[in-house]
């Protein structure tokens, strides 16, 4: 009996001291500062994966030829979530128990996003979203996760804005069956009630390649604007589908991800079903609010050969720009130094100056929201056509 | 009655004998070999990308890069049986591991190579068609089906009609009989593997067109492909297209009526009803 008890308090003195000695903790003496990136690089959204990669080089570049951060280079490990919660659950404990990375950055896909945000909150490491747009990230206020993206209720106050000016009067809301499409869907309906257009839903299955049956239900409705939140490839065979059932170009498809417009193989993919649909971006060549923008875009010439698309290579350099700033002021790379750092960002980003959030009991505490432009394919190129201060043309309908 | 009853059935049917044509490659090599080629959907996205090479980036007209890609498909599965499956005779836990494992590597081969966007050759045809007045069809969705039909009906001749079909079928029935009878079954494997993946290659360049193909499309290629295989009968040819049909149908249509946010899950309710009453498949098992 004596024995079994000194064998508990052994076992428990074990376990405490394990947990002690081995909870993730970061201490500056390493040689390098490393951060992590959680993004997807394979599944349906992998070329997201390339759009990070390519932001990521362009953040390291800068930071190191700035002599890195606290006297040391930066790194950055960048890891696979697949669009796939579990594998984002396991890509962030590799980095904080394995890699011990300062702060983790990234990723897209809501779904991701929060289930690495449980996470990160729990180890007590700053996670910074990037391009997770379902409202709950931030709407659980919680102390270390911050986003500097769109968030599903910025977006769809930026989209009821352009329907207005717009003058639409009859919409279809297509939203694919994730928490990102299904969140925003709601918040849609409900501006479109509040707006008195006239609307219609129609979900769909994200890795759906046939459209058929949810266009001809929408060809019936005869709407004016389809707002189609689908993110991925399947986007590419919806906007094919729509031309081929008849429904484009009379309706207009406003594709309300972005980036799936943007991805190299959109034409070859779409062909002329690709003229004329609209889509949401947060960055255009036309529209660079600061110097840090256009050295982006200069940069980004200079190492690619080629101007930037997906915006998603911008979005994750802004959260890279962010994490070294936080990290240079909180001479620190500990997580509630850190955390109060993010909370006192005022820093130039190419999407503007970024200040977190502070209220709580909202979507707005600890969130930035960048400035989202909307751009319509017109001959092949794009035109901003929303906000009127920024616009290079007007929509074109048919 | 709705007539949009009968597009979402047409559509059913287009979209059930194109899952046939995906499914048929797997059914034979089962039925013959009784080997399980988990790498049935890497074979068909392999076709799609070679087709996209041979008429994107080398410029030959699809109508000849369609036999060049369904050939090489085939040297590829004769190539595959040699080297890895034919060691495996004896253990099916074998050969089903070593091709999961060759799914995986042609995966991650795929996405080194062309990356993780979709490519597709250009399609044969362009527009759509007005049907009877009631909906506008695609012309490359009908071109397509026109075409799986045709080489379903081949596949059906070649087995039923011709002596390879008949070496094939007597092997499929009682392969110690017919080797008994002179028959090579080690030959006749060599070729229905093969003939099995370049049925794979096949359904890819026929459908790459309307479904652009990525390194990670091969999966629910297989997927589909093993749920029609299970509900028409394991090995049936013609549970394999009774299968892809009542997929097709019912998936279009309950993506109609019911929900199209979870169409894929109809195909997962009709394998367990008829696993409940059928565990054996429409068809029963290896009847070519």
């Amino acid at each position: 009996m004596r024995l079994t008890r000194c064998a508990w308090i052994f076992l428990v003195a074990v376990t405490f001291f394990s947990a002690v000695i081995f909870y993730p903790t970061v201490s500056i003496s390493a040689d390098t500062i490393k951060i992590g990136v959680a993004g997807p690089r394979t599944g349906s959204a992998a070329a997201t994966g390339q759009a990070f990669e390519e932001g990521i080089a362009l953040a390291l570049d800068y930071i190191n030829t700035e002599g890195g951060l606290l006297g040391k280079k930066v790194e950055v490990v960048f890891e696979d979530t697949g669009g796939v919660p579990e594998k984002g659950v396991a890509v962030l404990e590799k980095l904080v128990n394995r890699d011990k990375v300062a702060i983790v950055v990234g990723t897209s896909h809501s779904s991701v996003g929060i289930a690495i945000s449980e996470h990160a909150n729990r180890y007590k490491i700053p996670f910074i979203v990037a391009e997770s747009w379902a409202d709950v990230i931030t709407s659980k206020n919680y102390k270390y996760i911050f986003r500097a993206g769109p968030c599903n209720s910025g977006v769809v106050s930026e989209i009821l804005k352009w329907l207005k000016s717009e003058g639409f009067q009859k919409a279809t809301v297509v939203a694919e069956n994730t928490d990102w499409g299904l969140g925003i869907k709601k918040l849609t309906l409900n501006g479109l009630k509040t707006a008195n257009i006239e609307f219609q839903t129609v979900d769909t299955e994200r890795k759906s390649r046939d459209h058929y049956t949810e266009l001809a239900k929408i060809k019936k409705y005869d709407p004016e604007i389809i707002l189609a939140f689908v993110y991925g490839f399947g986007v590419h065979y919806f906007i094919a589908q729509a031309r081929e059932i008849g429904l484009t170009p009379k309706a207009i498809i406003f594709e309300g991800a972005g980036p799936p417009s943007l991805w190299p193989q959109f034409w070859e993919n779409v062909g002329n079903a690709g003229n004329l649909e609209c889509f949401i971006s947060s960055m255009h060549k036309s529209a660079q609010p600061n110097q840090v923008a256009k050295d982006y875009w200069n940069n980004y010439v200079k190492k690619f050969g080629k101007d930037p698309s997906d915006y998603k290579s911008r979005s994750i350099y802004r959260v890279l720009l962010i994490a070294f700033d936080a990290i240079k002021r909180a001479n620190s790379l500990d997580g509630d130094k850190l955390v109060d750092a993010l909370e006192k960002s005022n820093v130039t980003v190419p999407s503007g100056q970024v200040k977190f959030g502070k209220e709580k009991g909202s979507v707005w505490y600890h969130q930035f929201q960048p400035p989202m432009l909307f751009i319509q394919w017109q001959d092949r190129k794009q035109t901003v056509i929303f906000p009127k201060n920024v616009a290079t043309g007007e929509l074109i309908r048919k | 009655m709705d007539l949009l009853f009968f597009m979402y059935l047409t559509n059913g049917i287009v979209m059930g004998i194109i899952f046939a044509l995906s499914a048929l490659g797997v059914s034979l090599i089962v039925g013959i070999m009784n080997v399980i080629n988990f790498a049935h959907g890497e074979l068909y996205i392999l076709a799609g990308y070679i087709s996209y090479i041979l008429s994107v980036k080398i410029g030959i007209p699809y109508y000849f890069a369609i036999p060049i890609t369904i050939l090489l498909i085939f040297i590829i599965g004769i190539l595959i049986e040699q080297s890895l499956i034919r060691p495996t005779y004896g253990n099916d836990m074998y050969s089903l591991i070593i091709t999961f494992i060759l799914s995986i590597v042609i995966q991650n081969f795929a996405l080194l190579v062309f990356g993780p966007f979709p490519n597709k050759p250009p399609n044969w045809v362009l527009g759509s068609t007005n049907i009877f007045g009631i909906f506008q069809y695609g012309n490359q969705r009908i071109i397509s089906c026109l075409v799986a039909i045709g080489i379903i009906i081949i596949v059906f001749l070649l087995i039923k009609k011709t002596w390879f079909g008949k070496t094939v079928r007597a092997v499929s029935q009682d392969r110690e009989t017919a080797s008994i009878m002179g028959i090579d079954t080690s030959k006749v494997n060599m070729f229905s593997f093969g003939f099995g993946c370049a049925l794979a290659g096949a359904a890819g360049v026929v459908l790459s067109p309307i479904f652009p193909v990525t390194p990670l499309a091969g999966v629910e290629i297989s997927l589909l492909a093993f749920i029609i295989l299970v509900i028409g009968g394991m090995g049936s040819l013609w549970g394999c297209i009774i299968g892809g049909l009542v997929i097709g149908i019912v998936q279009s249509l309950g993506a109609a009526y019911i929900s199209s946010g979870y169409k894929d899950i109809f195909g997962f309710i009709i394998l367990i009803l008829v696993l409940s009453m059928r565990p054996a498949g429409l068809f029963g098992r290896k009847t070519l």
